[in-house]
This record gives C-alpha cells, structure tokens and sequence, in this order.
C-alpha cells in the first residue's frame, strides 16, 4: 500500500518534471542580441582574414587554411540567418545582407583559391574582404548605438 | 646534489606539465575578449593551486596517506563516495577535453578531423599507460611538455604594455559582456585549481616513496613550478590579449586559437602552437586517466601503483582503461572538445568546496600531520579563494545560461 503511495507521488513528481524542464529551458537559453551576433560576424571575417594572411606568408598549411575559411564560411551563414531576423529599426538590412553575402562569398573563393594555390587572386580577395570588413564595422556600431 | 636534481627535475616538470587545454583555451578567450583584464584570476588560481599542490605533498610525506585515503579514513566512506563522484564526472569531462585537445592539435596540422583521431589517440593513451612507469609518464610528456615556453617567447615578441599588464593583475569590471567576464574568470579559477592535479600530486609523493625530509623539496617545487606555470598561463593570456583582441577574434573554436602564435612568430608559431597543444593535452590526459583510477583503486581499498605490473592491481588498470575508452565515444559522435573543456572548468570551478574543504579539515589533523599540520595563512587564503570561485560561479554560470 504505501509503495503504491510512493510510486504514485513519484509519478506525480515526474510528470511536474516534464512539464518544468522544458518550460525552464525555453526561457532560459535566451538568443543572443543583435550586437553580440555582429560581434560574431566580425570575429569570423576576422579570423578568415588573419588565416588568409597566415597563409600567404606560407606559415599555415594549405588544409588548416582551407578548413579555417570553410568554417568562417559555414558559421557567418549560420549567424547572418538568425543576425538578418532581429535586426533593430531603422538599420538598412538590404545593404547589411548585401554585404554578408558577398563576405561569404570572397571567404569561399579564397577557400577554392588555396587549393589551387594562386596567391596573387587570393590576395585581391582577402583586400577586398578587409574593404567589407569596415563596412560591417560601421554596421556593428550603427547597431550598437540603436540598442 | 640527488636532491637539488630533484628539485630541478620537479620544478621542470610542473612548469612543462602545467599547460593543456582548459588553461591554454580559457587564457586565450580571456585574452582575447578582455584584453588582460583577466590576468588577476590567473594569478588568483595559481596562487591557490601553489598553496593548495604544498599541502597535498607534505599531507603524504608525513602521513604516508594520499588524499582520497586519508579523506575516506577520516570522514569515512559515504562521504567519500560523494566527493568521488563528483570529482570523477568532473574529471572525465576534463579527460574527453584533453582527448579532444590533442585530436584537434592533429586536426590543424593534418586536415583529417578530430573525431577520427579519437580511437587512435585513446589507444595510444592507454598503450602508455598499461606498458609504462609513473616516473615515464610524470616526467616524460613534462620535459616535452617545455615546449610550451614557445608561449611565453610569442607573449614577449608582441612587446606587451607592462603597466596596462600590471594594471590587469588587481580585479576590475568590464563595461559590457559581465555574465561573459565572471564566466571566463571561474573558468580560469577552475583551469588553474584542478582538483584532480592535487590529488594526482599526493598519489605521485606515495608512488615515489616521500617522507618528512622531502617537505622542503616539495615546498620548493610548488613555489616556483607553480610559479612559473602560472607565467605560461600568463603569457598565453598577454598573446592572445595582443593578437587576436585587437582584430576583433573571439575564440569559439579552436582553429581560431591556432592563430594565436602566427603574429609574433611568423615562421614557427603555428606549429609550435600545435605541438605545444599536442604534447599539453597528451601529459594531461595520461595525469587525469591515472588520477581517475587513483579514486578508485583508493577509495576501495584495491591495489594500486602506476609502477606495478597490470596483473598486480588489475582493477585498478581495468578502471583506466575503461574510462579512456569511454570518453572517446563523445568525440567520435563529433562533440567540441572547446564547449566540453569551458563547461568543465566552471564545473570544475563550482564543485572546489565539495573536493577542498574536507582537505583542508585534513591538513589541520594533528593526527595526520602531528607539528607540520596548516598554519593560520595557508588556511585563510585557500578559503577566501575557493570561497570567491564559488560565488562567482555560482553567480556567473546561471548568468551565463541565460544569457545564451
């Protein structure tokens, strides 16, 4: 009888359980704000910069290299979806995602550069890469301010 | 002069095992998020961890005791059972990270990805472990382990302010980011004060037969061992502060980090980076694999000693080489030894009163220590530390969590 009772308010407390872990994990993992988002941004096109940089200097190997710029690549995808969705008023998204793009795209011929090994395209490249870095600085700060 | 090469040879091999991934990762991301805003929680840790590495030297050189046997003996064991499986969930987070730092060292400098190398490496561990003898295993990976001074050489090229360095050594807030600041500071506090290096260190005493004339020798080696370990985690911090902060780099992952070395030492600094990653993460999980049987063998009353043959202490072999198989199966599933290396150092962090305070009611045992029991310093400022690590991670972690 009584472990019928304990079995019982176990159940109850499991059931409680199952309906709080859910609840308090929802409200718990907040999504980060569009600054720390851009603060992302500018790390990866950073870290793609400095790996380009790297590596024609021939001080990485041309697979780190390729690998680093791929992952730059994936994650700025990957946060510019979530980045494009909570952007505050009065920030031209147009533009921002214009520039988002075409930052992903320069990361990714430099990635097939490197394979190829052609130096001299992938230094324009990685010029123009810093030109849209400034810009998506200039974003990152606009932001900032409106937060 | 036997003891002055000792002393020497412990020095070397603190400073050269004092590295691997959870100090070098939470240095870097300190570094590189807050510039050296962060360098006073590693002096703090390092602090805390000299005071802390002495006292479980001189509790087995006069009680003959390691720490888990003394803490069963004196608290009996449901008490220690509890510290234990906090210490080994703890401990085999830090295992699959230090697994995970040295498949991502071979990750960077092969292009192959580092769950493939989770097998390989786990069985490399464990050859190590099963053929060969505590002194190969202590100092061995240590005396390569030097190669980490690379950090301190890049640090020193990058021409640091020393009076914006100094500045960081006292505790300040930062503007924004403060879940972020007080969850990198624990992180730190819990690299730096590894539970499982203090009991690895007294098991280490008992392995190389210490006794009360030893006392000043080990008080030497965690003075300045710890010491110059905590430049190298320093130094990691300063160069990170240096070359990645300025250009905006966060470090998520650890292809960043391997750019850490790049600015300062163009020819060799990625190399010397992976290698001193390689060679940090390779002594620390062979010392955490050892220090997870060591628990075990202890807590249970089994026979132990990483100098006696597997047939001799066979569970205790059997434990280890369980748990390095074990934890490859998280990475070979493609788990990121980064996020597993942050979250058990905050963890690690947080459970230091449940791992440290029965070892300070030891060190105050007369039964256990006799004259060389703790004096009122080293006492105080262990409890302030572990006191501060533990409010800050019991502030900082929630904090973090909601805030993503």
């Amino acid at each position: 009888m009584r472990l019928k009772r304990l079995l019982a308010v176990l159940n109850q407390i499991r059931a409680k359980s199952l309906l709080v872990v859910p609840l308090l994990f929802s409200t718990a993992c907040k999504p980060p704000t569009p600054t720390e988002q851009m603060a992302s941004v500018i790390s990866w096109l950073a870290t793609a910069g400095m790996a380009g940089d790297a590596w024609l200097r021939h001080t990485t190997p041309d697979k780190y290299t390729r690998q680093t710029l791929e992952l730059s690549h994936d994650t700025l995808l990957q946060i510019s979806d979530d980045l494009l969705k909570s952007l505050p008023p009065g920030i031209d998204t147009a533009s921002l995602d214009n520039v988002l793009t075409r930052s992903r795209s320069r990361i990714a011929q430099m990635a097939r550069l490197v394979e190829a090994k052609n130096s001299p395209a992938f230094l324009s490249q990685l010029d123009s890469l810093r030109a849209d870095q400034k810009i998506v600085k200039q974003f990152s700060d606009s932001i900032e301010s409106k937060q | 002069m036997k003891k002055v090469l000792q002393i020497t040879l412990g020095i070397i091999t603190s400073v050269g095992g004092f590295l691997e991934i959870g100090s070098v990762t939470t240095a870097a991301q300190a570094g590189a998020s807050f510039g050296y805003q962060l360098l006073w929680a590693v002096l703090l840790g390092t602090l805390c961890l000299i005071f802390l590495v002495e006292m479980s030297g001189r509790l087995a050189a006069v009680s003959k005791h390691t720490i888990v046997d003394a803490t069963r003996e004196r608290f009996g064991f449901p008490f220690y059972a509890v510290v234990m499986l906090g210490m080994v969930l703890v401990a085999f987070m830090v295992l699959v990270a230090e697994l995970g730092g040295i498949g991502l060292s071979l990750q960077i400098l092969t292009g192959l990805g580092f769950p493939w190398w989770a097998i390989p490496v786990s069985f490399l561990v464990w050859l190590l472990m099963w053929k060969g003898t505590f002194r190969l295993i202590e100092n061995g990976a240590s005396l390569l382990g030097l190669v980490t001074l690379s950090f301190v050489v890049a640090a020193v090229k990058l021409h640091p302010e020393w009076g914006s360095a100094a500045h960081g050594l006292l505790p300040t807030m930062p503007g924004d980011q403060k879940a972020k600041y007080g969850f990198v500071a624990v992180s730190i506090l819990g690299a730096s004060i590894s539970p499982y290096l203090i009991y690895f260190y007294s098991s280490g005493a008992i392995e190389d037969k210490w006794d009360e004339s030893y006392i000043p020798m080990n008080r030497m080696i965690a003075g300045f061992g710890m010491t110059f370990g905590g430049f190298l985690s320093m130094a990691v911090l300063v160069a990170a502060a240096l070359a990645l902060q300025p250009k905006g780099i966060d470090i998520d992952k650890f292809d960043q980090a391997a750019l850490l070395m790049t600015t300062a030492l163009p020819k060799w600094g990625f190399y010397l980076f992976a290698f001193s990653m390689l060679v940090a993460c390779f002594g620390a999980a062979l010392e955490i694999s050892l220090a997870i049987a060591y628990f075990f063998a202890q807590g249970f009353g089994w026979n132990w000693g990483e100098d006696l043959e597997p047939s001799k202490d066979s569970r205790f072999s059997f434990v280890y080489t369980i748990i390095i198989f074990l934890a490859a199966v998280p990475l070979l599933f493609g788990v990121d030894p980064i996020k597993v290396t942050m979250i058990s150092m905050a963890l690690t962090a947080a459970t230091l009163p449940l791992t440290i305070v029965p070892f300070l009611f030891l060190m105050n045992d007369p039964i256990y220590l006799g004259e060389h029991r703790n004096g009122w310093v080293s006492n105080s400022v262990v409890a302030i530390i572990i006191l501060i690590s533990f409010v800050l991670a019991a502030i900082s972690i929630p904090l973090q969590i909601i805030g993503g």
